[in-house]
C-alpha cells in the first residue's frame, strides 16, 4: 500500500492537510463551550428583536396586518422574520469565522509559518471553512428545532426538495463571499468595521425583516445584486406560501449563477492577496 | 506656579488621573477612525430594517396598530429614542464591563493597579470617556436619523433629560458591578452580548412592553430601565406611560442610589477576592 505523505504532493495529501486544519479548528471550537451556548441562544433571541416590534406594529388584534400581508404574501410575520434573520445570522457567523480565519492566524503570529507549509495555501482557508460549515449546520438545526418548540412554527414545510435546493445553492454563495472577505481583510485589516459593513448590506437591502417591495427603487436595484435577496424570497415562498418550482425558478436561477460566480470570486480574491503578500512582505504585519 | 504630582494625593490629583484615563480612551477611539465611524453608522444600519419593517405595516394613516398601544403613530421617533438610550446601556456593558478585560489582554492591568490611586477611579475615568464618546455619537446618530427617517419631538426636552440623568448614574453604578464580574470570569464575551441584548429587549427599547408574552411582562416591569425608556418617551413624544410619570421618576431615583452603592460594594468585594487569589493579571 502506498502512503500519501505531505511531502509528495497529491490530491490525497491536500485532502489530509485540509482535514488536519479542519480538526484543529474543531479543537479550538470545542475549547470554548460558551460558543456552544451562544449557538443555542441566538437563533431564538435575535429574531425576537424584530418579532416584538412587528407584533407592536400589527396592533392589538392584528389591525395593521393587511398591509404586511399584501406586500409579503403571508400573514405569518413570525416565520417571515425567522427565515430572514436565520439566513442573516448564518452569513454573520461565516463572516466572523471564515472571514477572520486568516486574520486570526495573523494576530496569533502563526500565519507566516503556516504559509510555508508544502500545501495549497487555499487549503488553509478551505480546511477551516469545513469546520465552520459543520458548526453552521448545527446552528441551522438548532434554529429549526427551537422555533418549533418555542415559537410553535414549522420552518420545514412546503416542497422540502425545493427548500433543500435553495439551501444547497446558498452554501457556495455564503462561503465564496466568506473566503473573498477573509482574503481582503488580510490586506485591509480593520476587520470589525468590514464585518459590520458586509452584514449591514444584508440586513438593509435583502429584506431580512421586511418584504423587499417596500424599498425605494434604487435600493431594490442593489438588492437584486445580492444572493441573499433571492434565497430569502425562495425559502419564504416555498415554506410560507407553498410555492412550486415554476414560482421560485427565477430565484433559483439567480442563486445558481451566484453559486458559480462567488466561489470563483473568492478564489480570485485569495490569489490577489497571496500575490500582494509576496510582493509587499506584509503577511505577518498586524 | 505649584504643580500637584500624582504622588501627592489630593482631590486635584484624583481629577487629573480621571482626566488622564479619559484622554487615553479618547486617543484609542480616535486612533481607529474607521471603527469610530462605524460606531455612528452601525446604529443607523440597525435602525434601517426597523424603519422598513414599520413601513411594511403602515396604513394610509401611519402606524395605526402601533398607536393602539402607545397613543402615537410616530413609530420611528419611539424607536430612535429607545436606540439612543440603548447606546448608553451598551456602552456600560461593553465599555465599562470590558474596560478591565482590555487592560488585562494588553498586559497593563497589574502595573496600572499599582498606581497610587483608588481603584474605582480607573472605572470612573473610563466612565467619563464612555459617556462623552457615546454622547457625541448619539448627537451625530440623531442628526443622521433625523435627516434619513425623520424625528419629531413634540414634548419637553428638559424634563426628559432630568429623567435620563438618574438612569445614567444608575447604569454606570451597575457598570462597576459588571466590571467586577468580568474581572472574576475573564472571558465573558457571550455573557456580555446576551445580557446586553436581553436587558435592552426586555426593557422595550424598540417596542412597547405590552406586546411581550404574559410570562415576560413581570420581568420587564421589574427592570427599572423599562421606566427610564417609558418616562423619556412620555416627556418627549407624549406617549401613554405604563404608570404615572412621577412614580417612574421615583423608581429611577431609588434605582440610582441602590445601583451606585451596590455596584461599588460588589466591585470592591471582587477586587479583594482576585487580589487574595493573585489572579488579577491572568486572562
Amino acid at each position: 500500500m502506498v502512503e500519501a505523505t505531505l511531502v509528495h504532493r497529491s490530491l490525497r495529501s491536500e485532502l489530509r492537510a485540509m482535514l488536519a486544519i479542519a480538526n484543529k479548528e474543531w479543537i479550538i471550537f470545542r475549547r470554548y463551550p460558551s460558543w456552544f451556548v451562544a449557538f443555542l441562544i441566538w437563533p431564538v433571541l435575535f429574531p425576537l428583536a424584530y418579532i416584538f416590534p412587528a407584533r407592536a406594529l400589527a396592533g392589538p388584534q392584528g389591525l395593521a396586518l393587511a398591509t404586511f400581508s399584501r406586500l409579503a404574501g403571508t400573514r405569518d410575520y413570525i416565520s417571515f422574520i425567522v427565515i430572514g434573520t436565520t439566513i442573516y445570522m448564518w452569513f454573520n457567523i461565516t463572516l466572523w469565522d471564515v472571514g477572520l480565519l486568516l486574520r486570526n492566524e495573523q494576530m496569533r503570529g502563526t500565519l507566516e509559518s503556516n504559509w510555508l507549509c508544502p500545501v495549497w495555501r487555499i487549503s488553509i482557508l478551505l480546511g477551516g471553512s469545513l469546520t465552520k460549515l459543520l458548526t453552521a449546520l448545527f446552528f441551522l438545526t438548532a434554529t429549526i428545532i427551537e422555533c418549533r418548540l418555542l415559537f410553535g412554527i414549522q420552518l420545514l414545510r412546503g416542497n422540502l426538495a425545493l427548500l433543500l435546493v435553495s439551501l444547497i445553492l446558498l452554501i457556495p454563495c455564503i462561503y465564496g463571499l466568506g473566503i473573498a472577505f477573509g482574503s481582503l481583510v488580510l490586506r485591509f485589516q480593520e476587520s470589525n468595521a468590514l464585518v459590520l459593513f458586509m452584514r449591514g448590506l444584508v440586513a438593509i437591502f435583502c429584506g431580512m425583516t421586511f418584504p423587499v417591495a417596500v424599498l425605494p427603487h434604487w435600493m431594490q436595484i442593489i438588492a437584486a445584486w445580492l444572493p441573499f435577496t433571492y434565497a430569502m424570497h425562495a425559502i419564504r415562498a416555498v415554506s410560507l406560501s407553498q410555492a412550486n418550482l415554476a414560482a421560485v425558478w427565477p430565484d433559483l436561477a439567480h442563486l445558481l449563477v451566484f453559486a458559480i460566480v462567488l466561489p470563483i470570486a473568492g478564489y480570485a480574491a485569495f490569489r490577489f492577496t497571496e500575490r500582494q503578500a509576496r510582493r509587499t512582505g506584509v503577511l505577518g504585519h498586524y | 506656579m505649584n504643580y500637584t504630582p500624582l504622588s501627592t494625593i489630593s482631590p486635584r490629583s484624583y481629577i487629573r488621573a480621571i482626566l488622564a484615563i479619559a484622554k487615553k480612551d479618547w486617543l484609542h477611539f480616535l486612533r481607529y477612525p474607521l471603527e469610530g465611524m462605524f460606531r455612528i453608522i452601525e446604529p443607523v444600519m440597525w435602525l434601517t430594517p426597523i424603519y422598513f419593517l414599520g413601513r411594511s405595516f403602515a396604513t394610509s394613516n401611519g402606524a395605526t396598530g402601533f398607536a393602539a398601544y402607545v397613543g402615537t403613530v410616530d413609530y420611528m421617533s419611539f424607536v430612535l429614542i429607545g436606540g439612543i438610550i440603548s447606546s448608553y446601556v451598551s456602552a456600560v456593558f461593553w465599555g465599562m464591563g470590558f474596560s478591565l478585560k482590555r487592560e488585562m489582554d494588553s498586559g497593563v492591568l497589574e502595573s496600572n493597579w499599582m498606581a497610587p490611586l483608588p481603584r474605582p477611579l480607573f472605572l470612573i475615568g473610563q466612565t467619563v470617556a464612555s459617556i462623552s464618546i457615546t454622547s457625541v455619537n448619539s448627537v451625530v446618530v440623531l442628526f443622521l436619523a433625523w435627516r434619513i427617517f425623520g424625528f419629531h419631538v413634540t414634548g419637553h426636552l428638559f424634563p426628559a433629560l432630568l429623567a435620563l440623568a438618574p438612569m445614567l448614574v444608575a447604569l454606570y453604578g451597575f457598570g462597576f458591578a459588571f466590571a467586577g464580574l468580568v474581572l472574576l470570569l475573564k472571558d465573558a464575551n457571550t455573557m456580555v452580548d446576551v445580557a446586553n441584548f436581553m436587558v435592552i429587549g426586555l426593557a422595550g427599547s424598540q417596542f412597547p412592553v405590552q406586546v411581550l408574552p404574559r410570562v415576560l411582562i413581570p420581568v420587564a416591569l421589574a427592570l427599572p430601565l423599562t421606566y427610564g425608556y417609558d418616562a423619556v418617551r412620555g416627556y418627549l413624544l407624549g406617549t401613554r406611560t405604563l404608570i404615572p410619570i412621577h412614580d417612574e421618576l421615583v423608581i429611577l431615583l431609588v434605582f440610582m442610589v441602590v445601583m451606585t452603592v451596590a455596584g461599588y460594594a460588589f466591585f470592591r468585594m471582587i477586587e479583594r477576592h482576585v487580589k487574595v487569589r493573585g489572579t488579577l493579571g491572568t486572562h
